[in-house]
């Protein structure tokens, strides 16, 4: 594959009114140079870089704060990663955590927007010794 | 400004990074050329003699081959970064960054560089991903 060319994962967030549906049609009516393919989560495209780009800018547009992406290293449909050939998916699994996680970005977002001042929080802390030491002790049943 | 993420391959940083105007550095950046190229059957698992070569350059031969050959990786988009994000307690069990001694190593190496890093947590709440969201924010217009 050329370097020119490049594949990016365009995700929707899962508060979302959109569908990988309506995305793929609307990527399809762009009129760009890229290749478009449906995907669970959104769509997975691919052409040369700017027209990629082009493509990106104006799906974001659907939903600036719900519409996620990044780039892929394997191309479009290639067989040791398609699901349709059997391929492998490792990345997968952190894939769809970061995309359930997506809805909390979102709200990240929407302060950043309107302004907002971001509220304080607790320092995450690790469990006492105490608290350990009365797990140890507790008798099961 | 070229910002090394961690995790290397994080979908939420990718997106703020670039979303901030700046150019994130990252593992699926990296792999692109190794997965295109024909001398390698089923990357990322298989390696060419030359990553290994690489690799020795951030970790030394006592190190296990697995460190070794995912710094092969790493080790040139950390001598490209001049900035970085790392987001702790990722779920490491799952995908290619699963090695946790190697992000360790990368970590190591990034502090080394004497370059901004910001350090977060994956958010488990909307307030903290408020804080998240603003934070990689305001330290990505610091760079500028």
């Amino acid at each position: 594959m050329n370097n020119d060319v490049e594949t990016r994962l365009i995700l929707i967030a899962p508060s979302s009114d959109l569908t990988p549906d309506r995305v793929a049609r609307f990527v399809h009516n762009l009129g760009f140079l890229v290749s478009v393919k449906e995907t669970c989560y959104g769509v997975v495209i691919e052409g040369p870089k700017e027209e990629v780009w082009h493509t990106l800018t104006e799906v974001r547009k659907l939903d600036p704060n719900r519409i996620f992406s990044k780039i892929r290293a394997f191309p479009m449909g290639d067989i040791r990663r398609c699901r349709a050939h059997h391929g492998s998916r490792p990345g997968f699994a952190q894939l769809e955590k970061e995309w359930k996680d997506l809805c909390l970005v979102e709200k990240g977002l929407v302060c950043l927007e309107k302004g907002e001042k971001p509220p304080e929080l607790k320092k995450r802390t690790k469990m006492p010794v105490s608290d350990l030491k009365k797990f140890i002790e507790e008798e099961s049943p | 400004m070229k910002i090394f993420i961690m995790p290397p391959n994080s979908l939420i940083l990718y997106d703020l990074v670039e979303r901030f105007g700046h150019q994130p550095l990252s593992l699926m950046g990296a792999l692109k050329d190794r997965v295109n190229s024909k001398e390698i059957e089923a990357p990322p698992l298989n390696v060419t003699l030359d990553d290994v070569k690489l690799g020795l350059k951030y970790a030394g031969i006592e190190i296990p081959s697995g460190i070794r050959g995912r710094m092969a990786i790493y080790g040139p988009l950390i001598d490209q970064a001049e900035a970085a994000i790392f987001m702790e307690d990722a779920p490491y069990s799952f995908g290619c960054v699963g090695c946790q001694r190697t992000n360790e190593l990368a970590k190591l190496l990034v502090r080394k560089r004497k370059v901004p890093i910001l350090s977060l947590e994956y958010p488990e709440n909307e307030d903290e991903a408020k804080v998240m969201v603003v934070e990689i924010k305001e330290f990505l217009e610091e760079l500028k």
